[in-house]
């Protein structure tokens, strides 16, 4: 279900871009999570399509491209996937059903994750937010993206 | 372009931000917070944010401890005690506790708020000192109303300064007020200081001003209402009522 508040996220800061930009019509969003947020992609676009409705953004797609992160560990070096640490995520799953807390804040990922290597909490994450990587526009017949 | 802060922002727009603030830890804050919450809630919608995602003592006050917050179309569904709804970290983490480095917490935070269902004003019990959360909350809302929460010991007032230089001299907010927590009990209709008295003349003379003064009692029987907090009805409440909401 939070899949909704994330797409009301994604529609309203489009919004506001388009209003400031003075852009009259959104042809794509190109949206990056971190995979292991584990969004249902399908039910974030049926969010987006029905909520999008009567905006700037009403024939627009979204693109949703999954980041994979890399996490590094700032006590041994170990670089690692989420693959690598896929036996932590199902614990965390296992525990707290489908609302699990990466799935809302993937920030949390030190605080349920530790280095395979050397089992420290001390990790950094690379791309752990949700972002908006582009944004296609039709401006006068043709279509022009920004980033 | 990041989606959460834009929302957070949004969702905090329009409604009036109290930030309950201390230089150090221990002085009482988050009873203040929960209290002060209670308080306004009685004639208005107020969405309690715990922001000390280390100690998260809200749940703990009012009896949630250990629940998970619903999640439905409109997001993290707060805990709700009439009129008062509480945000805490810990109804997304349960008992597990929380390590977080420091671009990760501003993270966590503004997915909190922006992923919430508040309602009505909000009041943050922020985490003692001077933290990414401040910065966070700056970003914002910048526009907050801090309730900086000290006791009458030296040593909490002496801390409690670095906190106001930054926002009285460095953010130029005019709307502080100082809690001083703690700071008498009465004792058959005679007021005793056992932490002494904080010396105003002294701080108004170094160029502190504040909007409001409160001093706070103290109350032994608050200890029987921990995780029942929303049925006291004692001292502490009276004096935040008459103080604040006059
Ligand atoms: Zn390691």
């Amino acid at each position: 279900m939070h899949e909704w508040s994330v797409a009301d996220a994604v529609i309203r800061t489009v919004i506001n871009w388009a209003e400031e930009n003075h852009v009259k019509e959104v042809t794509k969003v190109k949206l990056g999570i971190p995979s292991y947020s584990f969004l249902e992609v399908d039910i974030l676009k049926e969010a987006f399509d029905m909520m999008k409705k009567d905006s700037v953004l009403d024939h627009a797609e979204l693109e949703i491209v999954i980041k994979e992160p890399t996490f590094v560990c700032k006590n041994c070096g170990y670089e690692f996937s989420s693959n690598d640490v896929k036996d932590q995520l199902d614990t965390v799953r296992s525990e707290f059903g489908e609302e699990y807390p990466l799935h809302l804040m993937p920030a949390l990922a030190p605080s349920f994750l530790k280095c395979p290597k050397c089992g420290s909490h001390d990790i950094i994450v690379k791309s752990q937010d949700i972002t908006i990587d582009g944004i296609e526009v039709k401006e006068s017949g043709t279509a022009e993206t920004v980033s | 372009m990041e989606p959460l802060r834009q929302l957070a922002k949004e969702k905090l727009s329009g409604r009036k931000i109290f930030a309950v603030m201390s230089a150090k830890g221990g002085v009482g804050k988050s009873i203040f917070s929960a209290i002060f919450s209670l308080v306004l809630s009685e004639k208005e919608d107020v969405t309690l944010i715990d922001m000390d995602i280390h100690t998260m003592a809200s749940s703990k006050l009012f009896g949630f401890e250990g629940k998970l917050h619903e999640v439905s179309k409109n997001g993290i569904e707060p805990f709700n005690i009439g009129r008062l709804n509480l945000i805490s970290l810990s109804g997304v983490v349960k008992n597990n506790y929380v390590i977080l480095p420091g671009g990760n917490q501003s993270s966590v935070m503004e997915s909190l708020i922006s992923f919430s269902n508040l309602k009505g004003n909000v009041v943050f019990d922020m985490p003692p000192g001077l933290g990414d959360e401040l910065l966070v909350l700056e970003k914002l809302a910048n526009n907050y109303s801090p309730l900086v929460v000290t006791t009458p010991s030296k040593v909490s007032i002496k801390v409690v300064k670095y906190l106001l230089d930054y926002i009285e001299k460095e953010k130029g907010k005019k709307n502080v007020s100082l809690v001083v927590n703690m700071a008498y009990f009465n004792c058959d209709d005679k007021i005793v200081k056992p932490f002494g008295s904080v010396n105003y003349d002294e701080l108004k003379y170094e160029g502190y001003s504040f909007d409001k003064i409160v001093e706070i009692p103290i109350d032994p029987k608050i200890e029987d209402y921990i995780g029942r907090i929303q049925d006291y009805s004692g001292e502490i409440k009276e004096k935040i009522k008459n103080d604040f909401l006059k």
